[in-house]
């Protein structure tokens, strides 16, 4: 069997925990499939994570915050994705530049993300710049606000204010996901609104927010950190406890709930955009990766419109020749997910014409389940993607993270491909009739001043971005 | 449970471990050790009997294996100048039936093999190949081979794929970034030469099926190609390989000899203006015709490079994005083809400071060219971020693939990346002054901005820097 264990790190113990859960997994998966991991947690709640690969001399430092957009308030919105921007802006022993300076300026780089349940924040970096990653992030983890700069601060919303620009306000059909997911959730929904916020509510944050979320979600006992790559793990180790160590433990945190949603009944909606081309959006409620459903979701996707002879595809863009382009996503997040398909159509059909004929694609679907060849070409792809996943520090620092974080186990990733490979066309077919039913989204996205070319335009509502630019205006909503 | 176990043992481990024996100054960065011994990939080169060159790199840590065929020279040395799109459709009519498959056939073999088969034609080069498990090696290279050797080109398929090329187009103008991309490359390069040429509506219902039998015949030929197979593999058994997959591929083909016609005459510094109504941001390109890549000055332009635009913490994206707040990201770089590839430096800016951004650029082009004087430290920062970044290219197949590819398509030399630092340590202060007077010639700047026009013209012209322009979408001047 061929192995990746060669730099001797694992532990006899860990072999024989990482054991029952490659179990779970088909024998033919259990060599290439695996990252070997030492994972422990200090005192103070802060989970650490190291693995060794000498692949090349480098090695990712890598922060989960378990702390994203649902966190957030209405009103208060992006206040997650600003606050990650104001972690660059230097810390108590640390000064603005310092981190690029030590990373960037060394061969490395680094950078962060937001999700609507997590940050992170990493360095990759030459190997003999990884105690220098981990005094960089300890510093911003303990003592952010003792350098908190008014100044820094506000260019950074300015900043963020840009960045939504540019990812949404000024692209043709940037709007479309921030409305659909709108028109799913009710307003009180933590995932309803957009990780990068609504343009109000970015300008209304202040530094007092900035502390205040700070203490609360930046504790130790709130983060895990990866030290992945080439390493000496003995090393590693004193140091985590000498720069984390003394970090005080934060105050327990109260999680959001999200209740599951279903929608009673269609909504329609029609929204006018700088576009030439109109798109058709659906969009369905469904489950968060914390289901089992949402591996037969991602089946379901993949069989719609994954390849050429997937379902969706094939019918709309290959035989019909009625869309230039579809897609269909199952987009899970930790708690709650949607089921998304978008369709571009060819000139001389309408939305209306896609719409029907991708209902009664799935409808198809729905009724006769998928074919035992689909199902196997679906599955026959997952190795790959999960071998060429390792390849890089940060991607492996990524996987055993996002278990840590989400499933309190790195080998996570293990279970989920497992649980992949062993969906059946009856799950399949059951998650179709269960979460693509009559309650949905349709969003006509059209060029201005031609609402009539939405689909059903007399049943759509016109969506409008309120005045102040903070949200949107659904008609009855 | 099972990590609670876990944490105990080793959380008596990490008390066990020696420790520091003074407290932790957190004021002081720590002191890295040793830098790092650089380990550069290795490859053995061979000739396949029809002439194509077979690169193969071995690595082993993961079963898989990224195999490219890349043909050196592209849509700039071989597309007729009117047809301009029959390369980029010739590669996606590979995807759509061969002499014994149907294209949903090789669809559904690739999705069983666990791979997606690629193939597209650039500006000075093509590929097609794959990356996948190494046990699906021997079945995607044959089904690659009959792709690139027996496609049949079905008419219905090129049909389809104009249809969806023009709505492409047609969503391409709604793009500020696309606008910006096609208007910037015909106000540098024109019709007349290759880099100018985008696709239109008009080359695209020009091409027809014997122009993609043509171009097929004429560009995938052996005597261009060199073939990369990195990864977990055996060169022997690779070599056997290829040689049975391509047996009916017969000898034939030369590199381009990359002769351009002259860029254009460099016009005075003028501000292009597209108009795009109501929009966030106001995109810039700006820029001129640079050097081939082949330029002695090549280390010097990419450290100088490197800290007026490629690092984040670089001149530009420091002050327009850190200080100033006018954007999310600005960036500058050289495109070093094998003809005059562009400097190109830009970003999106919000629209009320449009005016205000243009100013900043042009006072750091400026301050490379010797107004603020690169300190030692940027020297330093720009030159180990060059060196010291070399691994990462190194860490996976693919990029391992691409960077012994370049050497090949690029006319580098074998220790093209042995000598790399000390290419790039021997570069000076005054090289990199001088390099960017020579090549950010601010007498002769192309700024191209797509934006607002009835909000940005005004401050724009308020500047004195540049006479403005108005071209349309499609970079011809508005009446």
């Amino acid at each position: 069997m061929w192995t990746n264990l060669k730099t001797g790190l694992l532990s006899a113990l860990a072999v024989a925990l990482a054991a029952p859960a490659l179990a779970q997994a088909p024998p033919k998966a259990g060599g290439a499939i695996n990252i070997p991991f030492e994972h422990y947690t200090l005192p103070n709640g802060l989970n650490v994570i190291l693995s060794v690969d000498r692949t090349i001399p480098q090695a990712a430092v890598d922060v989960w915050y378990h702390v994203g957009s649902k966190n957030e308030a209405p009103g208060r919105t992006g206040f997650a994705h600003m606050f990650e921007h104001v972690m660059f802006t230097g810390s108590g022993h640390v000064p603005y530049g310092m981190h690029d300076r030590l990373t960037e300026g060394v061969g490395g780089n680094n950078n962060g993300s937001t999700t609507n349940d997590r940050t992170n924040y990493y360095e990759n970096v030459p190997s003999n710049y990884v105690e220098s990653a981990l005094w960089l992030e300890s510093d911003r983890m303990g003592f952010l606000l003792d350098k908190l700069d008014e100044d820094k601060f506000v260019a950074q919303r300015d900043i963020v204010q840009n960045e939504r620009r540019q990812g949404v306000d000024n692209q043709p059909y940037g709007r479309a996901f921030e409305i659909l997911t709108a028109a799913t959730l009710p307003a009180a929904d933590p995932y309803s609104w957009p990780v990068v916020g609504y343009m109000t509510d970015l300008q209304h944050a202040t530094v007092d927010d900035v502390k205040q979320f700070f203490r609360l979600y930046y504790a130790p006992s709130n983060a895990t950190i990866a030290i992945v790559g080439d390493i000496d793990p003995a090393q590693v180790k004193q140091w985590v406890t000498e720069y984390f160590g003394d970090l005080p433990k934060g105050a327990p945190i109260t999680r959001p709930t999200v209740p599951a949603v279903t929608l009673s009944a269609e909504k329609r909606l029609v929204f006018e955009d700088r576009v030439q081309v109109p798109r058709l959006y659906m969009a369905w409620p469904t489950v968060g990766e914390n289901s089992d459903d949402a591996y037969a979701l991602n089946a379901l996707a993949d069989i719609l419109s994954g390849s050429r002879t997937a379902r969706l595809t094939k019918a709309l863009v290959y035989d019909q020749q009625s869309a230039t382009n579809i897609g269909a996503f199952n987009d899970a997040n930790e708690l709650a997910g949607s089921f998304l398909v978008l369709i571009t159509p060819r000139p001389g059909h309408t939305l209306g014409e896609l719409e029907a004929s991708t209902d009664s694609i799935i409808d198809r679907l729905k009724r006769d389940g998928p074919t035992a060849d689909e199902m196997r070409r679906t599955a026959a792809g997952l190795e790959f993607g999960f071998v060429a996943a390792l390849q890089s520090n940060l991607g492996r620092a990524n996987i055993l993270l996002s278990g840590a974080v989400f499933h309190n186990d790195p080998a996570y990733y293990q279970t989920q491909y497992g649980k992949l490979k062993a969906v059946t066309a009856a799950d399949v077919q059951r998650v179709a009739n269960k979460y693509l039913g009559a309650g949905r989204a349709v969003l006509s996205i059209v060029p201005q001043g031609k609402i009539d070319l939405a689909s059903k335009p007399d049943q759509s509502t016109k969506v409008t971005v309120s005045p102040d630019g903070g949200h949107y205006l659904m008609g009855g909503n | 449970m099972r990590h609670l176990i876990l944490a105990l043992v080793l959380t008596l481990g990490v008390q066990s471990a020696p420790l520091a024996a003074q407290a932790l100054n957190r004021d002081v960065p720590p002191t890295p050790g040793p830098t790092p011994t650089i380990h550069i990939p290795t490859w053995t080169s061979t000739t396949l009997a029809n002439g194509a060159q077979l690169v193969v790199s071995q690595k082993h840590n993961l079963p898989l294996v990224a195999v490219a065929i890349r043909f050196v020279g592209g849509q700039a040395n071989f597309e007729p100048a009117d047809k301009v799109g029959v390369a980029n459709f010739t590669a996606q009519m590979l995807s759509e039936g061969t002499t014994t498959k149907t294209a949903d056939q090789l669809s559904e073999a690739q999705q069983m093999l666990g791979t997606q088969i690629f193939s597209g034609v650039g500006e000075e080069d093509g590929t097609i190949g794959f990356t996948s498990l190494t046990s699906s090696f021997e079945p995607a290279l044959a089904l690659a081979a009959d792709m690139l050797l027996h496609s049949t080109f079905p008419e219905e398929a090129l049909e389809r794929i104009r249809g969806r090329t023009l709505v492409g187009l047609q969503q391409a103008r709604d793009r500020p970034n696309s606008i910006a991309a096609n208007v910037f490359a015909k106000v540098l390069y024109g019709d007349a030469h290759p880099y100018g040429r985008v696709m239109t509506e008009a080359s695209v219902h020009a091409i027809m099926r014997d122009d993609i039998v043509a171009f097929h015949d004429a560009y995938y030929q052996p005597g261009r190609a060199v073939i990369t197979v990195t990864g977990d593999v055996e060169p022997a058994a690779v070599k056997a390989a290829l040689e049975q997959a391509f047996a009916a591929w017969p000898a034939g083909g030369a590199r381009p000899a990359w002769q351009y016609p002259p860029v254009p005459a460099p016009k005075p510094t003028t501000i292009y203006l597209v108009d795009k109504p109501h929009s966030a941001q106001s995109v810039f390109a700006i820029g001129l015709p640079g050097p081939a890549r082949d330029t002695p000055d090549y280390y010097a332009l990419d450290v100088m490079n490197t800290l007026l635009g490629g690092l984040f913490q670089s001149r530009l994206n420091h002050n327009i994005r850190e200080v100033k707040g006018y954007s999310y990201g600005v960036r500058s770089r050289f495109a070093f083809g094998h003809g005059p590839g562009a400097f190109q430096a830009g970003g999106g800016i919000v629209t009320g400071k449009t005016d205000s951004a243009l100013i900043e650029f042009m006072k750091e082009f400026r301050g490379v060219e010797g107004a603020v004087p690169f300190t030692d430290d940027e020297m330093q920062q720009g030159k180990q971020a060059l060196i010291q970044s070399l691994p990462r290219r190194f860490a996976s197949v693919n990029g391992i693939s691409a960077a012994i590819a370049d050497i090949y398509t690029g006319g580098l030399p074998q220790s093209y990346y042995q000598d790399f630092p000390a290419k790039i340590n021997a570069v000076t202060r005054e090289d990199m002054v001088r390099v960017a007077k020579q090549y950010i010639d601010l007498g002769h700047l192309n700024i191209v901005i797509v934006g607002d026009r009835a909000v940005v013209e005004g401050p724009l012209t308020a500047t004195g820097i540049a006479p403005i322009k108005l071209l349309d979408v499609d970079g011809n001047p508005v009446p």
